[in-house]
């Protein structure tokens, strides 16, 4: 996948680059609306990650742009305002989705796996590793194709796995996927805890592999390189 | 007390003093009034008997000797220089049984060679007699300044100070945020235009010193997301680097530390955004739906913890509420009741027409419930949460004229938000009276 990330800060552009380098992804990266606009014109990207506080002006002008000339690209608004506005417009504009800084990076990734797959996938949205495999429109997931019985939550979280498959989640990060910002530390680590837990439980009780594993210290991790 | 009250009584009491002055200039004015014409009187009398003295003739019994006394003295005892003098003094009226002044007038004549004393004398009202006639004019004088002046008194005060209410309120309806400056209407009172003039230069700089701190406070969040992304990204990559577990330890601690930065940070903002009232409510939002989905998506967790939900919701209920604020007050108050209650607790939703109120099991708070809206106080402080969650629930509830309670009663945390307007929310618990024994004894 090719993304252009327009970020002004170079060390969060390179962050992200580094992230999605290693997703091999091919990442290309900008710091104005004028490098931006010239790199559109000679190339294609299937997304692009755009920082709406630039330098030479507001990263939402771009949106047209993008949106006459790259009507297949994927677009990801990262803003350090956390305005409404900026997210109604930014949406309304076709940007795809919205992430606010500061943000996980597993959690970038997450977004725009989600935003590649419901743009580019066309109906078949399914997630497929070995034996596993999730309908992300019906919210099913299966394993050698026996449904398994999951909440939402489980889902959600099991979907935040494949697609960071092999890298270590940290609990804040898992936290801040499933239940969002504002909750004030609502999503404390006993709930992280059990719900990893009871995934896990249920994925080996159905037969899956246990490729959830506890990171010392940090959190966890999917790995896929897991023999039994 | 009034402008208007405190200037009528003002006048009053130097119409008083004035008036007391003025009574006794009156009384001495018309005594020595009196005097004189009864001076002036018997002078002419004496001449009249004088005049009789040198016609001759017998006059004894005349009307003009009745109060007279005709004397002849020798010339040596004739004052030089005045030909009459009056004395004055109470004495004892026979004729109207009072004491009276008693006015006596003495001239001399000189008919033919003798030498006569003429004296006549008569009664004038006394210092007494006269006293209640002032008194009495001058207290009609005083009741009828004093009707006048609390008419007038209203009349032109409100003729005179109604620019200033104008002004008042302008002031009244004038809120920080506001975008142009106050309005003021034009008068001619040299103090008010002053003060008029005095408003205007401080709204105007009150607006201007609260904008650059709302700028400085947007680019300051602005400016502190992006270091805090940069280390957050940093920290994901060290995260997967190849390291020793007391690495891991002390990576993951600070994973812990800029959770915290962040979700203070982020409440703080929202805070300030909310009080700039950035959040206003386009159209009433279907606050059963919201409730009936918020309880849902927290089900699991409830689950988790062992809790019972008891909910009563009534259908389609809408509130005026920006729905993303809506979305956030359920949250935050939802979130609440799940984090601070203990295992296998209760908790209680009911949502009516007139207000939402959810209860939950939990410790008693170690402050005064009142205390736990204030940013960063926290009912046990042991707790890992920032405290700041429901300073966010009554910054929603006052920008939209909710009135919110919080109450800890029979091991309940209670807390109440009156939708109507005008309705307290202790009221609201009183009216919804919440059943709490009843719900602890309720099988499942």
């Amino acid at each position: 996948m090719k993304v252009l990330i327009i970020e002004d800060n170079q060390e969060l552009a390179r962050n992200i680059r580094d992230f999605l380098g290693r997703e091999g992804y091919i990442c290309a990266s900008c710091e104005t609306l004028e490098e931006a606009k010239e790199k559109l014109s000679l190339f294609k990207y299937d997304c692009i990650l755009l920082d709406i506080g630039l330098p030479d002006g507001n990263g939402i002008g771009l949106l047209n742009l993008i949106r006459t000339e790259h009507k297949d690209s994927n677009v990801l608004i990262i803003s350090a305002k956390n305005a409404l506005d900026d997210k109604i417009i930014g949406l309304e504009k076709g940007a795809d989705d919205y992430i606010t800084k500061p943000f996980h990076l597993a959690e970038l990734h997450a977004r725009i796996r989600a935003v590649y797959r419901r743009k580019n996938l066309g109906g078949a949205s399914i997630v497929e590793f070995n034996e596993i495999s999730l309908n992300t429109d019906m919210f099913e997931a299966r394993i050698n194709g026996t449904l398994l019985d999951m909440t939402p939550k489980e889902f959600d979280l099991l979907l935040y796995f494949l697609v960071n498959k092999n890298r270590v989640l940290s609990r804040q990060a898992i936290a801040a996927h499933l239940w969002g910002d504002y909750t004030d530390n609502l999503a404390n680590f006993d709930f992280v805890y059990q719900h990893v837990k009871n995934l896990r439980r249920k994925i080996s009780s159905a037969g899956g592999m246990d490729y959830i594993s506890t990171v010392y210290g940090l959190g966890y991790k999917f790995n896929s390189h897991k023999q039994e | 007390m009034r402008l208007t009250t405190k200037f009528t009584l003002w006048y009053f009491g130097i119409m008083l003093v004035v008036l007391l002055i003025g009574g006794a200039i009156v009384y001495y004015e018309i005594q020595w009034k009196i005097s004189r014409v009864e001076v002036a009187r018997h002078e002419r009398l004496n001449d009249i008997i004088a005049q009789q003295i040198r016609d001759g003739g017998d006059y004894s019994g005349h009307p003009t000797r009745r109060r007279a006394t005709i004397t002849r003295i020798p010339a040596d005892s004739v004052p030089r220089g005045i030909s009459s003098y009056y004395t004055r003094g109470v004495e004892w009226n026979p004729e109207f049984q009072g004491r009276e002044y008693r006015l006596v007038v003495t001239s001399f004549y000189t008919i033919g060679d003798v030498h006569y004393r003429v004296s006549t004398y008569s009664f004038i009202p006394s210092f007494y007699q006269l006293l209640p006639g002032v008194l009495d004019s001058f207290k009609w004088i005083l009741l009828l300044l004093l009707v006048l002046v609390v008419i007038s008194g209203g009349l032109i005060s409100k003729y005179i100070l109604a620019p200033f209410k104008r002004t008042l309120r302008v002031i009244q309806s004038f809120e920080l945020k506001q975008k142009d400056g106050i309005r003021l209407p034009g008068t001619s009172t040299s103090e008010f235009r002053e003060l008029n003039e005095f408003l205007l230069k401080m709204t105007d700089k009150v607006r201007e010193d609260y904008r650059s701190l709302k700028e400085f406070t947007e680019n300051a969040s602005h400016e502190l997301q992006t270091p805090t992304a940069i280390i957050r990204g940093k920290l994901d990559l060290l995260m997967e680097s190849d390291i020793r577990d007391e690495q891991a330890v002390l990576i993951a601690e600070m994973q812990n530390a800029l959770e915290r930065l962040s979700r203070i940070h982020s409440s703080l903002t929202l805070l300030t955004k909310l009080e700039n009232q950035e959040y206003a409510a386009e159209e009433p939002v279907n606050f059963s739906r919201l409730v009936r989905e918020g309880l849902a998506s927290f089900h699991e967790l409830m689950q988790m913890k062992v809790l019972r939900l008891v909910a009563e919701i009534e259908d389609k209920i809408y509130i005026p509420l920006h729905a993303s604020l809506a979305d956030l007050l359920l949250t935050n108050l939802v979130s609440n009741a799940i984090r601070h209650n203990e295992g296998a607790g209760i908790i209680f939703v009911r949502l009516r027409r007139e207000g939402l109120v959810i209860a939950n099991t939990g410790r008693e708070p170690q402050v005064p419930t009142e205390e736990l809206f204030e940013r960063f106080k926290k009912g046990n402080p042991g707790s890992d949460s920032i405290g700041i969650g429901l300073a966010i629930v009554r910054q929603i509830c006052d920008m939209s004229y909710f009135d919110i309670i919080y109450e800890y009663r029979q091991g309940f945390h209670i807390l109440g938000i009156s939708f109507l307007p005008r309705q307290a929310a202790s009221k609201l618990l009183q009216n919804l009276s919440v059943p709490l024994q009843k719900i602890r004894q309720e099988p499942e």
